[in-house]
This record gives structure tokens, sequence and C-alpha cells, in this order.
């Protein structure tokens, strides 16, 4: 457990605007093509909205929550594919290498590329490539190997690059990886990282959630591992509610007692 | 002994009560259900029952394009594979896709093409599966309709939904949703699709014989089927959430 204390600081980085605020207001799912208002003088399309040809009037363009913020029209997202975005921090599988790259499965409609001068070994002082001999020798990876690693350079046509120089990043030995749906990833992390922190404190695990939807758990035992792999899976069922952080604490405070878990 | 089964159609297919043989008034839809998100491996995926008829539609994409070179470099490819299950007909079905599979295949994928916003993923390719498992009539108008549903669920950007019926004439009297038997043995038979976005016709084939004003009536008829489809489309793709809002509330 070297990579203990480390691990525990990763929780900083999480964070992120709930896009599923505005709790109190009624939450009225849209498909795709259905009028979301007709008054186009007040209001302009946001995200997941456009104006029709007449435009005359705001159409949803996909399966989401109707949400009203200033002036735009937004449609929140039920469910949807990931597209990279620079910044980004994914977790990739290892799925092909050669002398010059790496190939990485990273959940989007092209595969990451790792390049050899973007896999450093991180010094484990300060977290970060350089500052010792040791650290510029390139980190080895085989197939299969799981990286947590930040996308540099991503659009439309090519295939996204990715790095694993930095904080926090490189490969990822041991814990539990689990597939959610991308678009439930703000859920998972909650306004202000609120829903990601009660789940840290009240099952005592590891938790690295990627914007890919993957995420990184790692507890001490194997009944807390399971516990929050179900509260995950729960969110991401019900996402499109009200009042989820409450409902889950008592959800996992309720399964804690009932399974004995100590 | 070989058993041979010979295709016997009745001579009237409409009832002395002026009903059809199944029962339906002319205008009547045969049932219909419809579920989303019944495949799990798949991105999106729904399932139709529309009468006898039962579809699977499942969703893939945006991924790269298997063969390489049929990729655009300016604007992503729709590509429907439409599979008759060699049970889903009266005598088996070869399994291997005949003209009839590339043809229906062909002509959902360009019904669908304009609700997509393509352009935005060039070079990747969306991938509909659409399996028959039981077909009696009407499997294209079925397909579209769950096809659309498919994308729906995916997550797709979509511009609207895609609904499509057929209408057609038996005995001299126009009809809405033609079963299997009116569809073989009546006089026509026309499936049509419609994108809600601008209320276009975007699949329209004909076959058969029709005047100018049965022509106009029968397409009168097919908005009102359509209207009441596209409610069923919506409701099987909401319904999902919201069973799970009101389980809470509770």
């Amino acid at each position: 457990m070297e990579n203990n204390e480390e691990l525990e600081q990763e929780e900083e980085e999480q964070e992120q605007n709930d896009e599923f605020e505005d709790e109190e207001t009624l939450r009225e799912i849209v498909a795709p093509g259905e009028v979301l208002t007709d008054d186009t003088e007040n209001y302009i399309p946001g995200r997941g909205a456009i104006l029709n040809k007449k435009g005359d009037k705001i159409i949803s363009v996909i399966i989401g929550l109707k949400q009203i913020k200033k002036n735009y029209i937004n449609v929140i997202p039920l469910r949807g594919f990931y597209t990279p975005h620079i910044g980004d921090k994914i977790i990739g599988i290892v799925l092909d290498k050669n002398p010059v790259k790496y190939v990485c499965d990273i959940n989007a409609k092209y595969s990451g590329i790792l390049k050899i001068k973007n896999t450093v070994k991180r010094n484990p002082k300060i977290r970060m490539r350089g500052n010792s001999r040791e650290s510029e020798i390139p980190e080895k990876l085989f197939i299969g190997d799981a990286i947590i690693g930040k996308v540099i350079a991503a659009d439309r046509l090519n295939s996204p690059e990715i790095t694993l120089a930095g904080k926090y990043l490189g490969k990822k030995m041991g814990g539990i990886i689990i597939q959610i749906d991308s678009q439930k990833v703000p859920r998972i992390i909650g306004r202000n990282g609120s829903m990601i922190k009660m789940l840290k404190n009240l099952t005592n695990c590891n938790i690295f959630v990627a914007q890919n939807g993957r995420i990184w758990l790692k507890g001490f035992d194997i009944e807390h591992e399971r516990l929050l792999i179900e509260a995950i899976y729960k969110i991401e069922n019900e996402a499109h509610t009200t009042g989820l952080t409450d409902r889950m604490e008592g959800f996992i405070k309720n399964e804690i007692e009932r399974r004995g878990i100590k | 002994m070989t058993l041979l089964i010979q295709d016997e159609y009745p001579k009237k297919l409409l009832r002395d009560d002026g009903l059809r043989l199944d029962g339906r008034g002319l205008t009547d839809l045969r049932p219909i259900k419809m579920e989303v998100n019944v495949i799990k491996n798949a991105d999106g995926s729904a399932y139709i029952e529309w009468g006898n008829n039962k579809i699977f539609a499942s969703v893939y994409g945006p991924r790269e394009v298997h063969p390489h070179h049929l990729a655009k470099p300016d604007k992503g490819i729709l590509r429907v594979f439409y599979r008759m299950a060699t049970y889903s007909v009266f005598e088996r079905k070869r399994p291997a896709p005949g003209r009839r599979e590339k043809e229906i295949s062909m002509i959902i994928s360009e019904c669908l093409e304009p609700v997509l916003f393509l352009e935005l993923y060039p070079g990747t390719s969306f991938e509909i599966f659409i399996e028959v498992i039981d077909a009696d009539g009407g499997t294209r108008c079925a397909s579209t309709t769950v096809a659309a549903l498919a994308l729906a669920d995916a997550g797709i950007p979509m511009r609207s939904l895609v609904t499509s019926c057929a209408v057609g004439k038996v005995d001299g009297q126009l009809i809405t949703d033609l079963s299997g038997i009116e569809d073989k043995a009546g006089d026509s038979d026309m499936p049509c699709a419609i994108t809600w976005f601008n209320n276009e016709i975007s699949l329209l084939q004909f076959d058969g014989k029709m005047n100018q004003e049965e022509m106009t009536k029968s397409l009168d008829m097919l908005k009102d089927a359509l209207e009441k489809i596209y409610h069923m489309q919506l409701d099987a793709l909401k319904s999902k959430y919201i069973q799970i809002q009101e389980g809470i509330q509770q």
C-alpha cells in the first residue's frame, strides 16, 4: 500500500459543476423532436436543443431532462456516448503496442494514442516527471494494463492523444474498474463533489471517477467494495430523480447495518 | 411423403359485416407494444410487437468503420442490417441476405439519414442491426419505427423520431396497416414513413393500382395512423424513466 497516501489526495480534483442542479424544479423528460418552447424571442437554444427550420420553435435533439437557465433552454442528456475533450482525465486500457506508441481503449469513437515520450515514470516524492534520473526512463506498459491519463489533443477527425505525465496520472495497480454511462458522471460526483465525498466517507474506499465513464475503486475489504459498486449503479439508474444524495446516504447506512459490515 | 402447402388466399378479404378478416375496422391498427433498452451490450436497443411481427433493433456507434474504405472524410455513415430469422416466415427462409433484405436495409438507412447529424461525426459509422424474429406483413414499417426508437435510446442526437405505417386497398376499400394476407392478396400497398421535424415524407413505396382520389384519401388516413404510433413511440421512450421517478415518489 505504498501509494495509499497518494490516492487520498486524488479527492481534491474531483470538483465539477453538477449539471443536474435545480433539484426542486419539476423534471420534465423530453424525447428527440419534441417542442421545448414556441417563444423564440425570449429563449435561446442551449445544449441539446436546436431551432427548427422555420425558426419558430425550439426542439430537443436527445432524450433528456428539460432545464431552463436564464434565457437558455438546455436538455441534460440521459443517454449518450463519450466525446474526448482536451484536459479530460480518463481511464484507458492498453490494447496494442509498437515501438512508437501504445493504443488504448478509452470508450470513445477512436482509440487513444499514447506516445512513448508521454509515458514517464513518476517521481514518488513529487508525483511528477523530472527531478531524478529514474524518472527519465519511460514507464513500460503491457497489453491489458489500466492507466489513468489526460487528453492533450482531441478533435473530430483524429485519434485523441493522451499523456501520463502529470499529477496522479500513470499506471493503476490493484482495485476494480467499473463502467457506467459517461453522461451520468456529473451525478456520481455531485454538486461540488458532495456525492463522491459521501460515498468515500461511508464506505472507506478510494474512488477515481474518470470523464469517460470508467470508475476505479479500491477499498479495505470486499464487502465495502461491493456495497459501493451497488450504490454507484443505483445512482446511475436513478440519476434523473430529485433528492438523490440524501436518499443514497440513507441507502448506504441501511445496507451497512443490514449486512453487518464493520 | 413430402408435405406440399400451397399459398391459398380467401376470395374476399372483407367480411360481410364490413370488417376485415381479423375483425378490425378499415382504419384500425393492429395491437402495438414497444419497449426500449432490451439488449444490455448494445449502445441503444428497442423491441416492437406489431400484430404478429416481432422485431429487435440494436444500435452501435459512433465507431470506426470496418472495412475502412467505406469511411467518408466529411461525414459519418449510417449502415442498416435488416435480417430475417429462418423461422420468421411460413416456409424456411435461407439465412443468407438476399435481394429483398439488401433493398430494405438500404431504404431504411436512407429513410433515417435526414434526422441524424451525420456531418458532426466524420469518418465514423452508426450501425443498426434489425432482426425480424416473426414476420406477418409490414415488417419494413415496423423496422423503421423500431430503428428510430433504438437510435433515440442510444442518446444519438436526432432532429426527431421517424414513424412508419402502410395503407392499401383490398376489395375496392382503402385500409390502414395491412396484415400479411392483405399485403399479398390485396389490390395495392403503400408503406410510408414521416420525419416529424418537418412533417415530410421520408419513405414512400407503392405497389398495385390506385387512382388519384384514392391516393389523396389514403395519405390522409396515413396521417391519423402515424400520429397514433408516434405517441406510442414517445410513451415507450419515456416510460422507463417515468416509472423510476414515480416509484421513488411513492
